[in-house]
């Protein structure tokens, strides 16, 4: 019986679009991210969907991006009670966004702490920031906000790196790259090239002044002292030190873990701390990531997806700061030597206790079955169910191969089982239903007082379990801010919270199967 | 009368003493590079006295050198007819015939210069594939650095291969060893199910052969298929017990599926039939790691280290004593295998980031 039904709802319209031309412009198939939010706070998750736009066959300087016609638009799905979807991106004035841009990927965050979820969508070319206005409709405020970036940007996230209760935005650029610089690779099969092609470059951190902008932290970090080629993003406090650390994906080269020295800087340790090779010492073509505790020793792990005959790396935290590299023993070997994955969640989908797996999954080329028969262009995505930190293949409802990109997780009908959106490249998107179970189950949402609103890098046990509340990580995406726990056969939990204030909380004789929201206590 | 006896007298006369002279001045013209005067002066000398077999051999080799090849042909087939066993007469033709593309009128004026590797290479060009790998494999053994006589060597053999394989196929379509053919051929295509499908019918028809199970085995591994690699590998260790590559293929496997100690057997036994193998080295150092027996991890990597200096391997080897030993907390340890990690590592940027 699979976990999932697979399909697309009602009034949920969407098609990406990639516009892929002879010339092989990598952008085109790196695009495709999708968030869970809900920006109405009517209790429902919406989607909001990034589209690419239109190449020209070749581009001709100076590059604009033309995103008049509504099919090349983003989109703002707004959920009915009954379950469908109504696109209201006019309404929200998001029409014609990323106009003269190249879409790639959205990060959510109330960065405002108004209580309403603001959108930060990542482009080739401007990135831009839409601040909720609280009554369905967005405003454009990248200019005030100074978080324009440039460049190559993929993969973004909010998160309080100086815990002073305004979220920060850490934004990963994928490389230097203009359509006018573009290679073609391959020889007669004429594909994309690999990132090595390329010059890398460095990311950004925007520091939230608490005002309505930001400040370029970049530099005075230590995050841009570094260069990449980074893909994604995911935030947790991996050594318990109450500051949140950053995990970069970079595809092609050693992978970056940036620790938070809790004094405004940061130092890449991801070598010494092993958390950047393989075994083998080999580098990763690493593209989405997640940094949550899989096997519920209390510590974040991290996992990145990668290429084929590269294996999904599962980074164990041994404690000490210190992680080893636990992909073979965790059954990705077997899972994964033959996959491509992009977004990817580490949720449980059958409440059991236990974390599972979910990637999206497609080659980067479209003609590798040309240049390699053993692998795919398309996939179907993965779904492996965590036997007590051991994966194993489930069924996720369809075996349908599509371009898998973005991944976001939430539970779409508060129905207490997790649900999951995947994108396609050039395509639909797809909605994983759950059709739940028995397990019982316990949603956390988290309402900030001296933290930022949503309680954005708390640290949440529930019952031995532990999350860090994050909208980030997957690829190019953005999940549902609640945090979601499968509690098995037990009817209550006990709920212990670290709020990124440093507040610590405790709720004992929780009853299972609710959305629970809990406030961080005031300043005594 | 007289006057005309005379003339005649002269003409016979008078050639033979300016041919030896004609015949010199283009030696001397040869040294000195001068090759266009060279052929001038052989021709002269071939002219005045058209007995003169050096005079027409030199010729031939000067256009030799001049890679006239086609010109060269006359005047070395003269020079033979004139003296059949002149020096370098049958070797020079050979050559000349050769470099045209008549290697079968080649072949007996080579085997008379007894010219091993010249002759191999005519051998190959006319088809005569058994006896031109017997000849290039002497001639290797004389040159065994030349890239040239590597390549033709490499090219017959290829081709008595590739012979042998379709009189295999057409003789005996339906033989295990027919479809294990096949299945190769596929498997070099990367076509997973061909391949697959003909090495199950070349186990069928003969389950005991030894290496089809290997053969199997591996096409899985390359198609990351490492469930049935294990199993198609553990059924050639129990078919052939003594063998180190079927032990460390089942000892790979079990690696790619987390089954440590298992594997670590499997490479134990493999480094007893087949010792101080780096590569099995390695990978019981990960096995033994990754199973928690850091004792034995560091004895197999140092082992490798000994074997092995400055290869990928020996990177590879250092990266995990630094893994190691940072877990043990030693750090001044960690930090000089991690120093030579990076010394070893390739400059293109794979593992290097760029520091602003």
């Amino acid at each position: 019986m699979p976990i999932f039904d697979a399909k697309l709802p009602r009034g949920l319209d969407f098609t990406h679009l990639n516009s892929p031309t002879r010339q092989k412009y990598l952008i085109e198939t790196m695009g495709g991210g999708v968030a869970l939010l809900d920006y109405n706070n009517d209790g429902l998750l919406d989607i909001f969907l990034v589209n690419s736009g239109r190449l020209t066959d070749p581009m001709r300087g100076p590059e604009l991006f033309d995103r008049s016609a509504s099919q090349y638009w983003n989109r703002l799905y707004r959920q009915n009670p009954d379950g469908s979807f109504t696109d209201v991106t006019k309404a929200a004035g998001l029409a014609n966004a990323g106009d003269g841009n190249y879409g790639m990927g959205v990060a959510v965050g109330d960065y405002d702490n108004d209580g309403y979820p603001d959108l930060y969508v990542t482009n080739y070319g401007r990135n831009t920031l839409y601040h909720n206005n609280g009554d369905g409709t967005f405003t454009d405020v990248t200019t005030k906000a100074g978080v324009a970036a440039g460049g190559w940007s993929c993969s973004a996230g909010f998160f309080d790196y100086d815990n002073d209760g305004h979220l920060d935005l850490f934004v990963t650029r994928y490389m230097e790259w203009d359509t006018q610089h573009s290679k073609i690779c391959g020889g007669e099969w004429q594909t994309y090239c690999p990132p090595a092609e390329f010059p890398s470059t460095t990311n950004i951190l925007y520091r939230n002044r608490g005002d309505g902008t930001f400040e370029d932290a970049s530099l005075r970090s230590g995050i841009g002292s570094i260069k990449g080629r980074s893909l994604g993003v995911s935030f947790a406090d991996y050594d318990d030190d109450g500051f949140t650390d950053i995990f970069v994906a970079n595809d092609g080269m050693r992978q970056f873990l940036f620790h938070n020295n809790g004094n405004g800087t940061f130092r890449e340790c991801g070598l010494e701390a092993g958390a950047s090779l393989t075994a083998d010492g080999k580098p990763l073509s690493g593209m989405g990531t997640v940094f949550q505790d899989y096997d519920n020793d209390g510590r974040p792990d991290i996992l990145v997806t990668v290429l084929p005959r590269e294996v999904y790396a599962l980074f164990h935290n041994d404690g000490g700061g210190l992680f080893s590299y636990r992909s073979l023993e965790s059954g990705l070997g077997l899972l994964s030597a033959a996959s491509s994955g992009w977004g990817v969640g580490l949720e449980d989908f059958d409440n059991d206790g236990w974390k599972d797996l979910f990637v999206a999954q497609s080659h980067v080329l479209d003609n590798v079955e040309g240049i390699d028969p053993m692998l795919r262009y398309k996939q179907p995505p993965l779904l492996a169910l965590n036997h007590k930190g051991r994966f194993e293949r489930a069924d996720p409802g369809t075996e349908t191969p599509i371009a898998g990109r973005g991944a976001a997780f939430g539970d779409l009908n508060n129905d207490g089982w997790m649900d999951a959106v995947v994108t396609s490249l050039g395509g639909k998107p797809l909605v994983f239903f759950n059709h739940g179970g028995s397990g019982h189950w316990l949603s956390v949402a988290l309402r900030g007082t001296q933290s930022n609103r949503d309680g954005i890098g708390a640290r949440v046990r529930v019952n031995g379990q532990t999350r860090f509340v994050t909208t980030a990580g997957s690829y190019i995406s953005a999940s549902d801010k609640r945090l979601h726990f499968g509690l098995g056969p037990a009817e209550t939990a006990k709920v212990e919270i670290r709020w990124p204030s440093g507040a610590r909380q405790v709720l004992d004789e929780v009853k299972a199967n609710q959305f629970l929201e809990v406030r961080e206590p005031e300043k005594s | 009368m007289i006057g005309a006896a005379l003339a005649i007298w002269l003409a016979f006369q008078g050639p033979p003493s300016e041919a030896p002279q004609h015949l010199h001045a283009g030696i001397e013209a040869d040294k000195r590079g001068q090759l266009d005067l060279a052929v001038s002066e052989f021709q002269k000398a071939t002219q005045l006295d058209p007995t003169l077999a050096a005079a027409f051999l030199d010729l031939g080799q000067i256009y030799i050198e001049q890679r006239a090849y086609a010109s060269a042909v006359p005047p070395l087939k003269r020079a033979l007819a004139l003296s059949p066993n002149i020096e370098g007469g049958h070797q020079l033709l050979g050559y000349a015939l050769l470099a045209q593309g008549y290697a079968v009128e080649a072949i007996p004026h080579l085997e008379k210069a007894k010219v091993e590797d010249a002759l191999g290479i005519a051998l190959l060009e006319a088809g005569r594939l058994p006896e031109a790998v017997a000849t290039l494999q002497k001639a290797l053994a004389k040159h065994p650095d030349d890239p040239d006589l590597l390549y033709y060597y490499g090219r017959a053999s290829g081709l008595v291969s590739k012979q042998v394989f379709d009189e295999l196929e057409a003789r005996f379509p339906d033989s295990a060893r027919a479809h294990q053919m096949m299945a190769q051929d596929y498997a070099v295509l990367r076509d997973l199910p061909n391949a697959e499908k003909e090495f199950l019918e070349a186990l069928r028809l003969r389950s005991q052969t030894a290496d089809l199970h290997l053969e199997l085995g591996e096409l899985y591994a390359r198609a990351q298929q490492w469930d049935k690699a294990e199993e198609q590998f553990r059924l050639e260790t129990e078919l052939q017990p003594g063998s180190p590559e079927a032990a460390y293929r089942l000892g790979e496997a079990l690696v790619q599926l987390g089954k440590f100690h298992d594997a670590r057997l499997e490479l134990v036994r493999s480094d007893q039939l087949r010792q101080d193998m780096p590569e099995t080295l390695y990978l019981l150092g990960k096995a033994a790691s990754l199973d928690g027996d850091d004792a034995l991890a560091e004895k197999s990597w140092i082992h490798v280290l000994k074997l092995e200096k400055d290869t990928s391997l020996a990177a590879q080897a250092h990266f995990g004593l630094a893994g190691l030993y940072r877990k043990q907390g030693k750090s001044a340890e960690a930090s000089r295998e991690m120093e030579s990690f990076h010394r070893l590592q390739k400059p293109a940027g794979q593992t290097q980031d760029s520091q602003n």
